[in-house]
């Protein structure tokens, strides 16, 4: 495409349409995969501490399912996710199905596994005599997680943001049960980015793609980047 | 106050490392604990800490035997003891945190939340006592570095300062001295006798036999998974009731 003035004119009148379509999607997907990822951190963490300092039956196939779950299918989550919140399923009451709600939930089942493992591995590497001290100190065991999550906070911050990064790229769970729908005006309901970039690309609207995944692009790159600076934060121990 | 083991019989697995054990720290005393490495020495201090439960016997503060009820009671006891790790372990934060933590936990929800928002607004109004502590070492004009940026012995000095922050009635020592020079050793040394004569009991394991004759007012030998002599250092060191630990002392059991 030439920039010639000629033919930016024409797509600079259609633009106030195109921003706020683009706009409403860039809002849906933050709050989703925002959501999906703090409910996911909530989680995980108190089950990220639980596997890697307490002993309990079933711990060996939890861990093998947090193992499983961050290389999970997302098309397969989708499709659960689906079912469970479709008629025949248990929260078919919820009346969930092609809602933002019921993308939170298949994005918090593909993050969860993704912030648990990599917290583990950060709670892990937290030494048991920093942990010893918290309780010499006359810390209760809540103190000591609350230590062991500070020690770990690198790790932590890693863990959430590479969860962010596999539930805003992924496109399968959200197409299943959030069905990429619009208004008639153009903003998005459960359209996200990724949605959106595979409805236009099939459409041939290239330019509204190529700016949807530039914008796509530039949200991973942005927290890849967070998680190298934190990487060299968390470096810096006593020794 | 006394914080004491009756008869206590103590191992790991099928392991042996206390058949019998009965020994007091008292309030006002230095109590130091000598013996080889690996006869149990900091098994008996997170015993004496209310770390670990022992498989059988008593352990007691102030007379009350503190694993026969329940652990929201037991950790008023425990928030009267100090510990000291024979490695500094301290958090990943500034100095002045590190010496706060012990006085931290001790508060109110509410206080706590505001103290942490005062920080991460950068107000760090940090609290008296903390700061006598770290003065106590030497260390207050380093209470805003990072605990990361100390030297070994700067951060064994922290590590002692946070246990006083909160001025326990025991203070426990886990070899505090031995990875330290003379310097930082004089420190810790002339602190935990200004923490006694504050009534403070102490506890300190050691490997150095002149330092428990420095500053110990009671000795006790650990051999053969029994306390086998306990004394003033001049009774234990000239005139040793056993003739194993004279032995141990001659240098002549090896172990
Ligand atoms: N967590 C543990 N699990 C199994 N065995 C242990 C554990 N801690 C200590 N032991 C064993 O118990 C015995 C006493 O160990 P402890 O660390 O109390 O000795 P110590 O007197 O403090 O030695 P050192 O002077 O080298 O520090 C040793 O044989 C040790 O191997
Ligand atoms: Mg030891």
């Amino acid at each position: 495409m030439s920039l010639e003035p000629a033919t930016v004119a024409p797509l600079l009148a259609e633009f106030p349409f195109e921003w706020n379509y683009i706009r409403s999607i860039v809002r849906v997907s933050l709050y989703v995969s925002i959501t999906a990822v703090a409910l996911s951190t909530a989680f995980s963490l108190p089950v990220a501490l639980l596997v890697g300092f307490r002993e309990f039956p079933g711990k060996t196939l939890l861990a093998s399912i947090i193992n499983t779950g961050m290389g999970f299918p997302s098309v397969v989550v989708g499709l659960v996710v689906l079912f469970t919140v479709s008629n025949e399923g248990p929260l078919g009451s919820w009346d969930l199905v092609f809602t933002p709600e019921a993308m939170i939930l298949s994005q918090f089942v593909l993050a969860a596994p993704v912030i648990t493992g990599v917290s583990l591995a950060a709670v892990s590497s937290v030494e048991q005599n920093v942990r010893d001290a918290a309780y010499a100190m006359g810390g209760t065991r809540f103190d000591v997680a609350l230590v062991t999550i500070k020690e770990a906070r690198y790790g932590i911050a890693t863990a959430v943001l590479a969860g962010f990064g596999r539930a805003i790229s992924e496109v399968g769970s959200v197409l299943i049960v959030g069905g990429n729908i619009a208004n008639a005006d153009g903003t998005s309901v459960t359209r996200t980015l990724t949605t959106a970039i595979q409805l236009e690309a099939r459409q041939g609207r290239f330019r509204t793609a190529m700016i949807l995944g530039a914008i796509l692009v530039a949200l991973v790159l942005l927290v890849n980047a967070l998680v190298v600076r934190l990487g060299n934060g968390g470096g810096g121990r006593y020794g | 106050m006394t914080l004491d083991t009756i008869d206590v019989h103590h191992g790991y697995g099928t392991e042996t490392v206390f058949d019998g054990v009965s020994l007091s720290v008292r309030r006002g005393e230095v109590l130091a604990i000598i013996g080889p490495s690996g006869v149990g020495k900091s098994t008996l201090l997170r015993l004496l800490a209310l770390f670990d439960a022992p498989d059988q016997g008593t352990v007691r503060y102030g007379g009350e035997p503190v694993w026969q009820i329940p652990e929201w009671q037991r950790l008023e006891y425990r928030r009267r003891i100090g510990m000291v790790f024979q490695e500094a372990s301290l958090f990943d934060a500034s100095v002045r945190r590190n010496a706060e933590y012990g006085l931290r936990v001790r508060q109110s929800w509410p206080d706590r939340i505001r103290h942490e928002l005062a920080t991460l607004v950068g107000r760090t109004n940090g609290t008296g006592d903390a700061i006598d502590a770290l003065d106590t070492v030497g260390l207050r004009e380093k209470a805003d570095q990072d605990a990361s940026s100390l030297s070994g012995g700067e951060a064994q000095r922290v590590a002692f300062a946070r246990a006083l922050a909160y001025e326990p009635d025991v203070l426990l020592l886990d070899e505090p001295t031995s990875d330290l020079d003379p310097r930082n050793t004089a420190v810790i040394e002339d602190a935990v006798l200004e923490a006694k004569n504050r009534g403070i009991g102490v506890g300190i394991a050691t490997h150095d036999m002149h330092q428990a004759e420095r500053i110990a007012d009671r000795v006790a030998v650990l051999l053969e998974n029994d306390v086998i002599e306990i004394g003033s250092p001049e009774t234990v060191f000239e005139n040793p009731a056993d003739e194993r630990t004279r032995k141990f002392i001659d240098g002549e059991l090896v172990y």
